[in-house]
């Protein structure tokens, strides 16, 4: 087992370096001077402006923080390299630079907005939990029955669905239509995470749209994988004991068969952690994923770069959790199963 | 072989325990299988594997439904400058001395759909943004099936170092959230154009056709009749493109089918933060979009362009699901 986290550890280091490339590079290639986005609409003296290249790590300095000249009396470039060592050192120490526009360090705008994705994540995760699970034993028990079409046909459409649209369908049916039908008594909150609503109110039309579709895989591999295990040798063993359907389901194939859905939901909970970008923007929900998306309407580069940075690891991180306790529940993964051709 | 961060439903069927005898023949025992339950199915003289794949087709009603309705949609799409604008006016361009009087009129036998804040058609929106929606499903799979086609082909066939880099570069591209690294990458290309929209869903969709090609060559290589072209003589460029290519063709086409319908969904959402295709031009995430503010009093603004997504990307499913059966493809089932 040992063996197996370290080997998922070290596979780990290369995929990260390899993340970190890309978004350096993407911070590379965006379009606009930096100076010119820090700055904004005002002029800036030329001492000032050599001072903010200086600071941001774009033009060589001394150790006493003076530009160096070439020959020419030009300043001279950093190179590429030298800005990625630099941009990852800082990474390893917790910066991620400073926002363009609010000036505040891209590290403390994603403590304040991390909070409200990961509680939103985490409602939407138990939901998904109960009812993905529920829907898909319920459609492979009752196999080709009434609500096992209902599930297929329902999951069918989720998963065509754009989640915005969703969302504000739910918006539509669930504030305004039932405001109007109750007279203004009884409708829920379509924006915002707090107001006139006690806070927990807020959760649910944001949390069942982030959800929703993952819910409906949920349900379709719940099925699926239930329905396998039932074909399996000893399931007909178990049956040809004598044992009880009930037993049969609940205490031998159940098992099993969770394995793969208790797999896929913890890697969509990763999924949920990176801020629900759609989600978040239908509900004006004030999480990473809207943070990010406003970032990037006004240019503020180092507030995505930087928010986009630390989703990936969370999101990685996750992974190989899921990853490494895939190994402990299943010791086929970590043995080395029959060479699969997957 | 396999470092994914565990696809589950596609790992567990094939980490089976497989009986000792079994393993030594198992590529026969699994081909036989397959062609087993092909022929449990298909009881008349089976002709060719498109042949056969059709005939099964045809009979699944659903899959069916899917085709017709995605046939109609381009036919539509296609023909919308010969009829469109003449029965219901220009789907952009805006009548500013009549608008007040047509502005967001509700659906009537002149407006089916109704009318926008700015007096167009929704209907004649809902078409012309049929043709963005499937050119940008289409093109950005086709452009994610060739980068993917080739790096899997690479990856599976060459093996060794080849295999571990290119699939530890899928590893990397599959790290980041999707959503989020079209929407980066979009902003980073610079948002504006059509063009950027197919390159940031494409470029970005090559990872798992990569995956799912690399496993079916990996599949088909160990068969005889590979060997035997080698045997030949058959260069690996000739081995892949006539050999290995025919015999895993059937699992990239049902990919590719369902990778529409996820194309087609990214670019609505791209549209809706407004980041896709600029205004005027008919997009359903924009209309989306656009609709949201009247959500509370003309509604039918944003149900119809979503009714239209979720219409078409349902077709492309249940297309895809009808190809994997007829073509008995194993697939993951999500």
């Amino acid at each position: 087992m040992g063996k197996y986290i370290l080997k998922r550890v070290l596979q780990f280091i290369p995929v990260f370096i390899g993340v970190t490339i890309i978004m350096f590079a993407m911070k590379n290639i965006v379009p606009g001077d930096p100076i010119k986005l820090i700055a904004g609409d005002k002029a800036l003296s030329p001492e000032i402006e050599l001072q903010l290249r200086i600071s941001n790590g774009l033009i060589e300095s001394d150790s006493n923080g003076q530009a160096i000249y070439d020959a020419d009396g030009n300043t001279v470039p950093t190179p590429i390299w030298k800005q990625y060592v630099t941009y990852m050192g800082g990474l390893l120490h917790g910066d991620l630079g400073t926002s363009y526009q609010r000036k505040i360090a891209v590290t403390d705008i994603f403590a304040e907005k991390y909070p409200y994705t990961v509680r939103l994540a985490i409602v939407a995760i138990i939901l998904e939990a109960i009812v993905g699970i529920g829907a898909g034993m319920v459609s492979a028990i009752k196999r080709y029955s009434f609500w096992d079409v209902l599930v297929t046909l329902i999951t069918s459409i989720l998963v065509a669905m754009p989640a915005f649209w969703l969302g504000m369908l739910l918006q539509l049916l669930f504030g305004i239509q039932m405001k109007a039908w109750t007279g203004g008594g009884w409708y829920l909150p379509i924006s915002g995470a707090s107001g006139e609503f006690q806070d927990w109110v807020y959760y649910i039309l944001p949390a069942v749209t982030l959800a929703a579709v993952s819910t409906a895989y949920a349900a379709r591999i719940m099925r699926s994988q239930l329905l396998e295990v039932m074909n399996q040798d000893y399931i007909r063993t178990a049956k040809a004991k004598g044992l009880s359907r009930h037993d049969i389901i609940y205490h031998h194939a159940l098992k099993n068969a969770l394995i793969p859905v208790v797999t896929y939901i913890g890697i969509d909970f990763g999924g949920m952690l990176a801020g629900a970008i759609l989600t978040e923007t239908v509900f004006n929900w004030p999480g990473v994923g809207y943070e990010i998306y406003r970032a990037i309407t006004q240019r503020d580069w180092p507030i995505v770069m930087g928010g986009v940075t630390i989703v990936v690891i969370v999101v990685m991180v996750i992974n190989l959790i899921v990853d490494i306790s895939y190994a402990f529940l299943d010791p086929r993964i970590r043995f080395g199963a029959p060479k699969d051709q997957a | 072989m396999k470092k994914t961060p565990a696809p589950a439903p596609e790992q567990a069927p094939d980490h089976k325990p497989v009986h000792d005898k079994k393993k030594i023949a198992e590529p026969y025992v699994a081909h036989m299988e397959q062609t087993s339950q092909a022929h449990e199915e298909e009881t008349k003289p089976t002709r060719t594997l498109w042949g056969d794949a059709w005939k099964r087709l045809k009979r699944n009603k659903l899959a069916v439904i899917g085709a017709c309705w995605i046939a109609l949609m381009v036919v539509v799409a296609l023909t919308a400058d010969l009829w469109a604008p003449q029965l219901l006016g220009s789907p952009t361009e805006i009548d500013s001395s009549q608008m007040a009087q047509l502005a967001k009129l509700p659906p009537s036998p002149a407006h089916p759909f109704g009318t926008d804040a700015l007096g167009r058609d929704v209907l004649c929106r809902v078409i012309y943004g049929a043709r963005i929606s499937l050119a940008v499903g289409l093109l950005a799979t086709a452009i994610s099936t060739v980068i993917g086609l080739i790096m899997g082909a690479l990856a599976a066939y060459y093996g060794g170092i080849w295999d571990t880099i290119i699939m530890r570069l899928a590893d990397i591209f599959l790290a980041f959230p999707y959503t989020l690294f079209v929407i980066v990458m979009l902003a980073v290309l610079g948002t504006g154009g059509i063009q950027n929209v197919f390159i940031a869903i494409g470029v970005l969709g090559w990872p798992s056709i990569a995956r799912v090609f690399r496993s079916a060559i990996l599949s088909v290589k160990e068969n005889d009749y590979v060997d035997a072209a080698r045997s030949m003589g058959a260069s690996d460029l000739r081995i892949i493109a006539r050999h290995i290519f025919p015999n895993s063709v059937a699992s990239i086409v049902v990919y590719a089918t369902m990778n529409i319908g996820g194309a087609i969904l990214t670019e609505s959402a791209l549209s809706y933060l407004g980041m896709g295709v600029t205004p005027p031009t008919p997009s359903w995430g924009i209309m989306i979009q656009d609709g949201q503010q009247y959500l509370q009093t003309q509604p039918w603004l944003m149900l119809m362009p979503g009714l239209a997504i979720l219409t078409t990307v349902l077709a492309f499913t249940l297309l895809g699901d009808g190809l994997r059966d007829a073509l008995d493809v194993k697939m993951k089932d999500a």
